[in-house]
């Protein structure tokens, strides 16, 4: 069955992750010739708009190019512009290698080393026998993000963000300026210490899922469910290892350029489009395998309709309301915390 | 719960003990619980509720996410591993932390995981006894590699929630700490 299908489509993918044993290739080829046609319309459009010159300002067209994906020959470009990663390698030659040449920190080191061979086993970049083997360039970024940013250090999930971002960018450099823009810009102190960031936006999750699934809302309050289960990983990977690649990569590009509420829009989408089937779930097992199954199958799959729900699905969802969330989110947090000394 | 410094082998230990496998190198490291919550009813155990198995990052900083679900926690799995000294060191520090948040009847094994590796071992056993006997803690060393104590470990913990939960007053009282030193191997056995 779909013997020659299998054929066509390689056992590792264009990035170099393994497809799983169970990988469903018949219906991945339907899909993907679909994709093929929208990645091609795309890639004419965006040479269109860089017209040779390599150049972009933020507008509402680039915003909804964007949208419609990034086709991945100028991905690494358009994340290192629009994210101000560009500028700030521009402005800081020699200052990446000065890191590298630099004292280390032996828990840092340490650290970093523990989970070199716990990033991506089924990426065959990654392996020990790859030429050029991937981790060492994986290392450097690490320990030198390490050192830029002490307040952060390194913190589990870096490892999987900084690695998409070298397969990405083919360029140890431009990772670590990315992983900076992402971590120090980008997202709220989801990597600190403390997590503030983190445990704030579960909660705004949850205050958001209140408001527009109600219905899920209660049954986690029913079976005292806390968000932090649920979407601890979703955040702190930003969807790796969550989602397929592909989609991954969709929801990147809207991130560098929309910022971190993409991420609540995502969690949204897949919470709103799964509704009925979250809602079957009966006890807190059931709850948690239910939040594993809806980020798989084709609705995932499918990016480019995936990308397209994500702004329709959950609704108006407007900056200033995610920062009012999360300001009261976080004061709340701290008189909790105050009074728990955590 | 499985819990213990990052890189013990908790996911390791957690896939040996479901599957029979151990596959090295093809886990990535967990981060913040991975609601990789097993379903398992024991069949030493004549139990009609299954147990869950929840595992946990071992990084520090998400010790401050994943403490919200000690107190939930009926069993701690507190696992170091030998070839490493800092995170047999740690074990203090852990068992604080577990006091400050676990319910106080919490049922809690120390386990000296990564046996196998004979050459980098550095924790001597006598160390994770003298530990685990100072805090009065149930101890074995285990090999996720091997599957050395694997069951046992888990087994133990469900006969010891099983007697808790019926609290069968004809039944002579079920002593984890005596049914893990008859039990228990030695990890100069049954080497792979």
């Amino acid at each position: 069955r779909g013997l020659w299908k299998e054929a066509r489509l390689p056992r590792v993918d264009p990035y170099g992750f393994e497809r799983p044993k169970d990988f469903d290739y018949v219906s991945y080829e339907e899909f993907f010739s679909r994709y093929l046609v929208i990645l091609t319309r795309r890639a004419i459009k965006w040479s269109k708009l860089l017209k040779g010159n390599n150049r972009i300002q933020k507008s509402l067209k680039v915003k909804r190019y964007i949208r419609k994906g990034i086709p991945n020959e100028h991905r690494a470009l358009i994340w290192m512009i629009v994210s101000g990663a560009q500028a700030n390698m521009e402005q800081n030659p020699g200052y990446y290698n000065k890191l590298l040449e630099g004292e280390k920190s032996d828990t840092l080191v340490e650290a970093i080393k523990t989970d070199m061979n716990r990033t991506f086993p089924d990426n065959v970049q990654f392996r020990k026998t790859a030429n050029p083997c991937l981790q060492q360039t994986l290392y450097n970024v690490l320990v030198a993000y390490g050192h830029h940013n002490k307040t952060v250090g390194y913190c589990q999930g870096m490892n999987f963000i900084a690695g998409y971002l070298i397969l990405i960018t083919k360029n140890e450099e431009e990772s670590f300026w990315l992983l900076d823009a992402l971590i120090g810009r980008i997202l709220p102190d989801y990597y600190s210490p403390a997590m503030m960031g983190l445990k704030t936006d579960q909660e705004v999750l949850g205050e958001l899922v209140r408001k527009k699934v109600p219905a899920v809302a209660d049954l986690m309050d029913r079976h005292g469910v806390m968000w932090t289960l649920i979407v601890s990983r979703w955040f702190i990977c930003l969807f790796i290892d969550i989602l397929p690649v592909e989609t991954v990569l969709r929801i990147w590009d809207c991130i560098f350029y929309e910022g971190s509420k993409i991420i609540f829009r995502v969690a949204l989408a897949l919470i709103k489009q799964h509704q009925a089937f979250i809602l079957e779930a009966t006890n807190l097992p059931d709850i948690c395998d239910k939040f594993k199954q809806i980020t798989r199958g084709t609705f995932v799959t499918e990016c480019h309709t995936f990308m397209q729900k994500i702004f329709t699905e959950p609704g108006s969802l407007s900056m200033a309301t995610v920062n009012k969330l999360r300001e009261t989110c976080r004061a709340k947090l701290v008189a909790q915390g105050s009074t728990n000394n955590i | 719960m499985l819990v213990g410094d990052s890189g013990v082998g908790k996911t390791c230990l957690l896939v040996r003990f479901k599957d029979g496998a151990f596959l090295a190198g093809s886990f990535i490291s967990t981060v913040g619980i991975d609601f990789r919550v097993s379903i398992w009813h024991c069949l030493m155990v004549s139990c009609l509720c299954p147990f869950q198995i929840w595992d946990t990052a071992g990084q520090e900083r998400f010790r401050s996410v994943t403490h919200a679900y000690y107190r939930d926690a009926h069993a701690l799995l507190l696992l170091y591993d030998v070839t490493n000294r800092a995170s047999f060191d740690n074990i203090q520090a852990w068992l604080t932390e577990i006091h400050e948040y676990a319910q106080q009847d919490v049922v809690l094994m120390l386990l000296g995981n990564k046996v196998d590796s004979t050459q980098d071992r550095v924790v001597k056993r006598e160390d994770g006894e003298k530990l685990a006997k100072e805090y009065g803690v149930p101890f074995m060393e285990t090999s996720a590699k091997s599957g050395l104590n694997v069951d046992l470990a888990f087994t133990a913990i469900a006969k010891e929630l099983k007697h808790r939960s019926m609290k069968l007053p004809n039944e002579p009282k079920f002593k984890l700490h005596d049914y893990v030193k008859k039990e228990v191997r030695g990890s100069g056995c049954c080497r792979s």
